[in-house]
């Protein structure tokens, strides 16, 4: 029974992963679309975004069968009620991903035009989601808060780019709807790391029980 | 132990105790009646010659005693009894003991009196006078004995109970410790119980075979690690379920896998998309192979499926390196491009010019202008194609190169005297120094070596510079060295210039000529005659091109 048990969480354990890989993907395809300004990229990303939409209802009717079947306690309970929560970050990483893909199929951001420094906030944000799924996939502690700490750095990238769009319209410098998109762009990849210090406390929540915020 | 030895040594001294009880009681009960009995034949006799004496007399004074007396007249009825009142008693006449008396003079009987809940010894005997006299005395059942004995025989079981309960402990005790003591690392070495000999040699023999085949297993293991760490591919063994069964270093480096990564689910150490495809197809019973960006280089990945009885048991995952590979893919495709390019460049003019000849556009006296044009372009396609042939011959590995003894110097001044008028049209001073060199090579690939570099060093120098070709003979090497004091190669470029069609200028190649073969037929010759090419070169300044040939490795 046990060892059953011990299957389907190994099992699930493995669908977090390769979900938290396709949200990786997503994310990277992301900034590459943008840095690129290639629009067949951008169109990828919505097959992945399906992927990580199908992944996040397979597990999520893993969870509740677990939940029913087994009746878990302590700890199990904790990684499955956590796995509940964290796919729904990593899913909103994934829709987030293929939002950007939608704006960059306007076509009113051309690439390599990077005033803004949005390509650094990406990496950031690419950063953060990857380690969030690495401090999961090791349940590391320390890479979880690091995770949690590093949210700071994207926030502070969004400000500055806000800051720096705002100056551009208000030398009339730069073209409204391109500025719109680009801030909804930079919006996006904070909305990730967000999103990703979630899932960061939620892994926090499946090792120590305790979870702020 | 204690428990079971306890329950020994309890129950053996609770039989023996029972036994001699029950032993003693059998024994002593009948002695006990026996005694009894002729106890009672006594006091009958005694009574009835009181009886006959005395008559009924003999009752009034008799003492209150443990006996019974009854008298009984010859119709069975009682005359007397000394316990009970004799109108209630019924007619005795039927009673065994009477029987016997009345008819042989004495009876006796027993059994469990009908007034006396007792079991009683009767003793009845027939006086003259044809009456009877019985005495009755109640004898001790074997039950009630016991009873009377319970309280000691409590006693004598509890301390039995104790003494076995100690004996146990201690007998457990002693016997377990040498057990406990046992040396399990050489069982040999104890010798404390005859009885363990057998177990302990099996023990050993068990032992030693374990040792045996951990050393055997550690050597195997070890012999997998050194070939596999050392390894240039990435190898990695999994089992079904994607567990990591043996990884190498490289593998482990390629992959990103920290420290211990056998044991863990491949997922946990790389999730990448298509590694995951990859495997799953393996896992499937398929083979599978990609080319992924790993760590900053293009690596394939072949993942195939370890199959026993046709079920997939595992997968074997091997990394290889094949930026070399597809390094090469490339340069064969800019070979392909170039030739095409270099044939149909001359192609063109030559087509251009015989059209115009043709259609008669030509002035008769610029015919020949536009025939030396033809010509020209058509020594550079012969040229060329002569090239790229000489080229594939040494790509074949020079299968049909003739070696003999060459003096490179007698060669060099051959090949030379070939460039001087070219070197004068270009104005560079061309000049030989070193010594008769003997060396085992082809002379054509020889010859051709000398000559590519010297052209090149006469094409791109400077008017007035000097090309200098120095032979030096010493112990281990041959070694030709061609200085220009021409243009330079910048340093990116050095690695690239024996590549087929390759130019540093592209811009120039028109206007210096050449095929952009030469090099490259240098290299290849070089490698044929295993030596090395070595390029020094300065900017602006000029290059110093070495070739050095070994006097051993010269086959």
């Amino acid at each position: 029974m046990r060892s059953k048990f011990d299957e389907q969480l190994t099992q699930l354990h493995k669908e977090l992963i390769t979900m938290g890989a396709l949200c990786e993907e997503s994310i990277a395809m992301a900034a590459q679309a943008l840095t690129e300004g290639n629009l067949q990229t951008a169109e990828q990303i919505f097959d992945l975004t399906l992927q990580v939409r199908q992944k996040e209802r397979e597990i999520e009717s893993r969870c509740m069968r677990l939940l029913l079947q087994q009746q878990p306690v302590a700890k199990d309970l904790r990684l499955i009620s956590s796995a509940l929560k964290m796919v729904t970050d990593m899913e909103r990483i994934g829709v987030n991903s293929g939002d950007i893909a939608e704006i960059l199929l306007m076509r009113h951001i051309t690439a390599a035009d990077d005033t803004l420094n949005i390509q650094d906030m990406a990496q950031a944000a690419i950063k953060m989601v990857t380690q969030s799924i690495d401090a999961f996939v090791k349940l590391d502690t320390e890479l979880a808060k690091a995770v949690i700490a590093y949210d700071d750095v994207v926030d502070e990238h969004f400000d500055r780019a806000k800051g720096l769009l705002l100056e551009l319209l208000q030398q009339n410098a730069v073209n409204g709807e391109y500025a719109m998109d680009l801030l909804m762009i930079a919006k996006y990849f904070e909305r990730m790391g967000d999103h990703a210090v979630e899932i960061a406390k939620w892994v926090l929540f499946a090792i120590t029980g305790q979870k702020d915020g | 132990m204690t428990k079971r030895i306890f329950s020994a040594v309890f129950l053996a001294a609770v039989c023996v105790f029972l036994a001699s009880a029950a032993l003693f009681m059998g024994v002593l009960y009948d002695y006990f009646s026996d005694v009894q009995c002729r106890q009672l034949r006594m006091q009958t006799d005694l009574a009835a010659q009181g009886v006959a004496g005395l008559g009924s007399d003999y009752f009034t004074n008799l003492p209150a005693d443990d006996y019974r007396i009854s008298w009984i007249d010859a119709d069975g009825v009682v005359l007397y009894d000394n316990q009970l009142a004799t109108a209630a008693m019924e007619n005795h006449l039927e009673r065994q003991e009477i029987q016997q008396a009345l008819a042989v003079g004495i009876g006796e009987s027993r059994r469990y009196s009908d007034t006396l809940l007792q079991r009683s010894i009767y003793c009845a005997r027939l006086l003259p006078n044809g009456t009877v006299l019985r005495l009755s005395v109640a004898q001790n059942t074997m039950l009630t004995l016991l009873l009377g004995m319970l309280e000691p025989m409590c006693v004598i079981f509890f301390i039995a109970f104790g003494l076995a309960l100690l004996l146990a402990s201690r007998q457990a005790k002693k016997i377990v410790e040498p057990l406990n003591n046992l040396n399990l690392d050489e069982p040999l070495s104890n010798d404390d119980y005859d009885e363990l000999a057998p177990l302990l040699n099996r023990l050993d023999l068990q032992q030693k075979q374990i040792r045996r085949q951990e050393n055997d297993l550690q050597r195997k293991q070890l012999e997998f690690e050194t070939v596999t760490s050392n390894m240039q591919e990435g190898l990695v063994l999994l089992n079904r379920q994607g567990l990591i069964l043996s990884v190498n270093s490289a593998a482990a480096r390629l992959l990103g896998a920290e420290e211990a990564a056998v044991g863990r689910d491949i997922l946990t150490v790389n999730r990448s998309l298509e590694l995951s495809a990859l495997l799953d197809k393996a896992a499937a019973g398929e083979y599978a192979e990609k080319v992924l960006k790993l760590n900053g280089g293009e690596y394939q990945l072949n993942a195939s499926p370890v199959l026993t009885d046709g079920t997939v048991s595992g997968m074997v995952l091997l990394l290889f390196d094949v930026r070399e590979k597809m390094k090469a893919e490339q340069l064969r495709r800019e070979f392909t491009a170039n030739v095409s390019h270099e044939l149909k460049t001359p192609l063109h003019t030559i087509a251009g010019c015989s059209e115009l000849l043709v259609n008669g556009l030509v002035k008769p006296e610029d015919t020949t202008k536009f025939a030396r044009q033809i010509y020209g372009e058509a020594q550079r396609m012969i040229n060329l194609v002569e090239d790229i042939i000489k080229l594939s011959h040494l790509d074949e590995a020079g299968g049909d190169m003739r070696c003999e003894n060459v003096d490179l110097y007698a060669l060099a001044e051959n090949t030379l005297k070939l460039l001087l008028p070219v070197a004068e049209a270009a104005g560079v001073e061309l000049t030989l120094q070193g010594q008769p060199a003997n060396l085992f090579g082809a002379p054509q690939l020889l010859s051709s070596i000398i000559f590519n570099l010297c052209d090149n060093a006469i094409k791109y120098n400077r008017p007035n510079g000097s090309v200098k070709v120095a032979i030096i003979n010493d112990e281990t090497n041959v070694t030709l060295t061609v200085t220009d004091t021409g243009i330079g190669i910048p340093p990116e470029c050095q690695e690239r210039i024996f590549e087929r069609f390759y130019r540093v200028d592209k811009s120039r190649s028109q206007a210096v000529g050449g095929t952009g073969l030469g090099l490259s037929i240098v290299k290849h010759a070089a490698r044929l005659h295993n030596a090395n090419v070595n390029v020094q070169s300065v900017l602006g300044q000029g290059s110093v091109i070495t070739v050095r040939f070994s006097k051993n490795a010269v086959k």
